[in-house]
């Protein structure tokens, strides 16, 4: 793993050591799957949707204008409790493969999104209302569903190998 | 009488086959909690998206009660999957559950979220419309919607502590 000393040294910060030997570890990591929650439930309402497959009598910029702020709102907050339990074995993190699958799985998840929102959500005029969203739209939702999953699943077993 | 089951259940070949499931089927443990979660983010974009709508905090176009007959039954069904995922680790250890007091606040949290859930999904039901028919009602259902989305927080992160409080709390 590139710079090891970096991640010893993050590992060695009081802050790091506090939270990994008192009770801010679970108080973190609850606070870490209810951000969870909202990430996936929010995106989850929006995806059912781009894939034609629910809240059909909204229009689709609506629920996606209405609901993507709380999937980013929850996870900045899952991004700094996720970096405060990182802290704590930052060595062994990096070195995890669990961990290593739900980065790359967050970062495909990321593009995914960039890619609907700059281009396909471009055209959205044509199918907000009212009819079946264009297959661009559905795989986008397809692939969110499916990535956010991997994420969660990769997030999970992360705590099962260290 | 729930202290007679967790015995029984503990002495049970289900306990042992449950055992013997997570230890020896290659991921099962992560699998299935991770399905447990996902049920989570289930209950979040149907009972506290639609709460936090009733409280005018979200979705702010979409319809209370078209919300009510269009996503309680996602509420339903993943809670039956949470049942069903959270089941095989407590008949695993149904004792180290059964004297875990953040497993029974958890379920005290649960319970009265459920029968919140239930008074609005099925008052509406009854009668389309139901709370939004008077402003008692509205002032009703803004009252279940604020205790439930304080339930439901509250089922989540005490959820998360069971597993920690059980080296503080397990006799053993």
């Amino acid at each position: 793993m590139p710079f090891p000393e970096f991640w010893e040294w993050v590992q060695a910060r009081p802050l790091s050591e506090y939270i990994g030997f008192t009770y801010w570890f679970p108080l973190l990591e609850s606070i870490h799957v209810l951000a969870i929650g909202f990430v996936v439930g929010s995106i989850l309402m929006v995806d059912l949707r781009l894939l034609g497959v629910a809240a059909a009598g909204y229009a689709a910029s609506r629920i996606t204008h209405e609901l993507v702020p709380w999937t980013w709102g929850a996870f900045v907050v899952a991004v700094i409790t996720g970096v405060g339990m990182f802290m704590t074995r930052a060595t062994a993190y990096v070195e995890n493969p669990a961990f290593q699958i739900k980065l790359l799985l967050l970062i495909l998840a990321c593009a995914n999104m960039a890619v609907f929102q700059f281009r396909t959500f471009r055209g959205i005029v044509y199918w907000d209302v009212g009819v079946a969203p264009p297959p661009a739209a559905r795989v986008a939702g397809a692939a969110s569903l499916l990535l956010w999953a991997g994420v969660v699943l990769a997030g999970r077993w992360t705590g099962h190998i260290i | 009488m729930i202290e007679d089951f967790a015995y029984a259940l503990a002495d049970s070949r289900a306990q042992e086959l449950a055992v013997y499931l997570l230890g020896n089927v290659p991921g099962l443990p992560p699998i299935t909690q991770a399905v447990h979660i996902l049920g989570i983010a289930a209950v979040t974009g149907s009972s506290i998206f639609l709460n936090l709508r009733i409280l005018g905090i979200a979705v702010p176009s979409q319809n209370v009660s078209e919300m009510i007959q269009r996503l309680m039954p996602w509420t339903w069904w993943a809670l039956l999957s949470n049942a069903l995922t959270g089941s095989i680790f407590v008949i695993a250890r149904p004792l180290r559950y059964y004297f875990n007091p953040v497993f029974a606040i958890k379920f005290s949290l649960l319970v009265p979220a459920l029968v919140l859930a239930f008074v609005i999904h099925w008052l509406s039901r009854r009668e389309p419309g139901y709370w939004e028919m008077s402003v008692g009602r509205r002032v009703a259902l803004g009252a279940i919607a604020l205790v439930s989305l304080v339930l439901w927080v509250g089922v989540v992160l005490a959820g998360r502590w069971i597993a920690y409080s059980e080296y503080l709390f397990y006799p053993e």
